[in-house]
């Protein structure tokens, strides 16, 4: 009896200790994106607060995060309806030398040729939905047999990068500031942030495409044609990736070949590090948004302090990594809570 | 020190506690196991069975208490060492590998002969060999998992566990998916593996096995051992009694609806066909009746229900809704025309576990709850305000509808499941084993939710495996047997043996079916 009692009483602070450490890590799984943005903030203020801390460097970071942050909340789209497209950044390179080839060689007026180059996106994702739900190819393998032939599509169209014949309005529209002095990517940002958070979580497409990435029979079972829901996510996020292409090629001034491919790295990381932001391993925009910002803050930390070119790959890789393993850690906890 | 232990059961659990969130799920409990002995466990979902399980199998840390195995201090937190202990665990999710054959299964962890690393199965697989012999597997140990019925992957798991040399195998609800002679063959097994002297920890809700089976009987409520008695010291009423704390109705008090069969219709079925599934069957069901499915396992019940629901489409037959011919596409379509389904597998096909209460509860009524008509926007206002009005009607136990299904028992999930369909216009709903792996006092809950479904006019088809569950919720009963439906039963007829003796008999041979 003397011996079970000790037994008890040794037991019990190691209870206090782990529950303590779970309650610690939840936290760290939901919040510690934020505080690490934060932290970044706050340590670059401090140690480089001429350069960092000004209006000018705080417009150039979010004039750099506006095109990654497009891109990836369309990628989010597919990765709340549990697939993937690992041809967003192949997408946004081919439409930004279409864009630019329409213009240049086939004389498009400007709006007629972004239209064109939107709707090629979005065609373009839809072509990747139906080869997964319909073909029932592998998202991974699908997405990523696409984008490898985009290149060489793009290749065919034009093998040197277009540069002549662009019209000014059109650099114009990446380089201008219409509203409160902001960057016009910035703007184009935020309405597209707005209005893919409102159609995620305040409309009927919305709740289904949280349905069929949470359980596709059950979501099946309750009447959601499921294709189709997942057609729509792949064609959100080619929509996006062209629209990305777009901005990129009038900041550019020219159309080159694979000049947004580096996107697709950026969206995954910033997507994962918001999945594991305020929810547990949930994809959404919001997270989204802060992964990418994340991203902009440390490219932008990293080239104020001089570090060399090739760190920023390093970084991004680090992101990459850590961005999913804490996706996955909050997901298991979420799961055993 | 061994010689001192001898006399003192062979394991010993004493105060066993452990919490979740604050909350009580095992407290402080004391049980003795010995070999050569069937130990049952029963108790309502969430009394602390899986949780007292998951302690021995080392996969939770207790928060407190003790396990000694002969006298010695089992590990805790260890799956190893309650592996090397000789504990083994088979859980109803069956933990086997689908593409590996039963021999590869049995083996896996296991150290294998080898030869320059390269593994010799034959060597390797005499002692799987010797236990699959024990527990009579007859089919050939390389077929693959994925081809073995549910009866034969237990099989698998039981002689894994024997190839371990496990003194405990302990047995999450084993007959959950099996038939009736398959569960008898399992007892057999069970009876003899306790005579070679292995002690059986068997956790079920079926209570008349319980009884029938083991040799001691301990009940859990909220997280306490309130009951444990040797065999023959507690009858069915008793131990109901013990794990829900109040006794329930007898079956023969339920008064069942007299079906009306001059009454359209809601559906037809007739002659429906779908490979070697289904054999054209051919029924109709009336208004403000329940009408079940009873069968083996494998009878093409849960195949009929996918082709009534537009999972999968007839080779032949067609279906009429309220005396309209009519063709089922897809799940959408078949919903569309008011027909709904609650599968049998409520975790991979029904609940969105991450998704809360409300959530699950309007998935399927989305169109309804738009804040203006002909706009795609969901008014958050209407939502709660049905999901809320659903929960307070089937009395689903949740602290609110923003609650994450998957903190709730199988029985609240599944009845919001049920609540799913409530205001979706459904005529038809089609449960398949409404009830499996709920306890007493949900079950009996969510038979009130589908009888009173019933008399407001929607038509019920209820699936179940459990003769007991059929016989306490039909009004009519059609019994079905290889693809065939082999006899119909109501009111008085309505008997377990009646049930059973259609599910192995045809009733009709010449005419085959009932119309």
């Amino acid at each position: 009896m003397m011996v079970q009692a000790g037994t008890a009483a040794k037991d019990a602070p190691p209870l206090r200790k782990s529950s303590w450490k779970r309650t610690a890590l939840i936290w760290l799984s939901r919040y510690g994106t934020i505080v690490g943005l934060l932290l970044m903030v706050v340590f670059f203020s401090a140690n480089a607060p001429g350069i960092f801390l000004s209006r000018a460097n705080f417009l150039n970071i979010l004039s750099q995060a506006s095109l990654t942050a497009i891109i990836a909340s369309g990628l989010t789209y597919t990765l709340v309806v549990g697939e993937f497209d690992l041809s967003i950044g192949y997408v946004a390179s081919f439409v930004g030398l279409i864009v630019t080839g329409l213009m240049a060689y086939q004389g498009f007026p400007i709006s007629l040729s972004i239209v064109c180059a939107l709707l090629l996106g979005a065609a373009i994702g839809a072509f990747n939905g139906v080869l997964v739900t319909k073909v029932r190819i592998n998202a991974v393998i699908s997405t990523l047999g696409v984008g490898t032939m985009l290149t060489g599509i793009g290749f065919t169209y034009s093998s040197f990068p277009i540069a002549t014949g662009i019209p000014r309005p059109f650099t114009d529209i990446a380089l201008g500031r219409l509203v409160f002095g902001l960057p016009n990517p910035v703007i184009i940002m935020v309405i597209v942030l707005i209005v893919l958070w409102v159609i995620l979580n305040k409309t009927d497409v919305g709740q289904k495409m949280q349905a069929v990435g949470s359980n596709l029979e059950a979501a099946r079972l309750s009447g959601i044609r499921v294709d189709r829901i997942k057609i729509f996510a792949f064609a959100t996020a080619g929509f996006c990736a062209a629209l990305t292409g777009t901005l990129l090629s009038s900041l550019l001034g020219s159309g080159t070949l694979a000049a947004a491919d580096g996107y697709l790295l950026d969206a995954f990381a910033a997507v994962f590090l918001g999945s594991a932001t305020l929810r547990e391993g949930e994809f959404h925009i919001s997270g989204t948004l802060i992964g990418v910002l994340i991203l902009a803050v440390g490219f932008n930390g990293l080239s104020i302090f001089g570090a060399p070119t090739h760190f920023q790959p390093i970084f991004k890789g680090a992101i990459l990594v850590l961005a999913v393993g804490m996706s996955a850690l909050a997901r298991r906890y979420a799961a055993s809570a | 020190m061994p010689s001192a232990v001898s006399a003192g059961p062979w394991m010993r659990i004493r105060g066993l506690t452990k919490s979740f969130a604050g909350e009580l799920a095992l407290d402080h409990a004391d049980l003795d196991i010995e070999r050569g002995k069937v130990h049952g466990l029963v108790g309502a979902n969430g009394a602390g069975k899986s949780t007292l399980i998951r302690c021995l199998a080392g996969v939770t840390l207790a928060d407190e208490g003790s396990v000694t195995v002969s006298g010695e201090d089992l590990q805790k937190g260890s799956p190893r060492a309650s592996e090397q202990a000789g504990l083994a665990f088979i859980h109803q999710e069956l933990n086997l590998i689908p593409h590996f054959n039963a021999l590869q299964n049995m083996l896996l962890g296991a150290p294998k002969v080898t030869r320059f690393g390269i593994i010799d199965w034959q060597r390797s697989g005499v002692a799987a060999r010797a236990a699959a012999e024990r527990v009579g597997i007859r089919f050939p140990l390389e077929t693959k998992v994925s081809e073995l019925s549910v009866a034969q992957r237990w099989l698998v798991m039981i002689s894994k566990a024997l190839v371990r040399d496990a003194s405990m195998i302990a047995m999450d609800e084993p007959t959950a998916s099996l038939s009736g002679p398959e569960s008898e063959q399992l007892f057999a097994i069970i009876r003899d593996l306790s005579a070679q002297g292995v002690a059986i920890l068997y956790v079920s809700h079926r209570l008349e096995e319980v009884l029938q089976l083991c040799d001691r009987i301990t009940v859990l409520r909220d997280g306490r051992i309130v009951d444990a008695a040797e065999r023959g010291a507690l009858d069915k009423k008793g131990l109901v009694r013990a794990i829900i704390g109040h006794d329930i109705r007898p079956p023969d008090e339920r008064a069942r609806f007299a079906t009306n069969r001059s009454r359209q219709p809601i559906l037809s079925v007739r002659d429906i066909a779908w490979k070697s599934a289904v054999k054209g069957v051919r029924f109709d069901l009336y208004p403000g009746e329940v009408l079940a499915l009873g069968g083996l396992v494998g009878a093409g019940r849960t195949e009929l229900a996918h082709l009534m629901a537009g999972v999968t489409r007839p080779d032949a037959g067609h279906f009429e809704l309220d005396g309209k011919r009519l063709d089922i596409a897809n799940e959408a379509q078949a919903i569309r025309a008011g027909i709904a389904l609650v599968p049998e597998e409520r975790r991979s096909q029904g609940v969105m576990l991450q998704q809360s209460v409300g959530f699950n509860i309007n998935i399927s009524t989305l169109k309804k709850l738009r804040a203006v008509p002909g706009l795609p926007f969901v008014s958050d206002r209407k939502a709660r305000r049905q999901a809320e009005g659903l929960v307070a009607r089937l009395g689903i136990k949740t602290p609110s509808v923003k609650t994450k299904i998957g903190g709730l028992s199988g029985g609240n999930q599944q009845k919001a499941l049920i609540a799913r369909w409530l205001n979706a216009g459904t005529k038809l709903l089609i449960l398949d084993e409404p009830s499996r792996g709920v306890d007493v006092g949900a079950r009996e809950e969510i038979h009130d939710a589908i009888r009173a479904l019933a008399r407001s006019g929607v038509g019920i088809l209820a699936i179940s495996s459990d003769v007991e569950e059929l016989t306490l919720l039909a009004d009519r009963v059609l019994v079905m047997r290889e693809g065939r439906i082999t006899g119909e039963l109501t009111g008085a007829d309505i008997t377990e043996a009646r049930i059973i003796e259609l599910s192995y008999h045809d009733a009709n041979d010449e005419e085959g079916n009932i119309a």
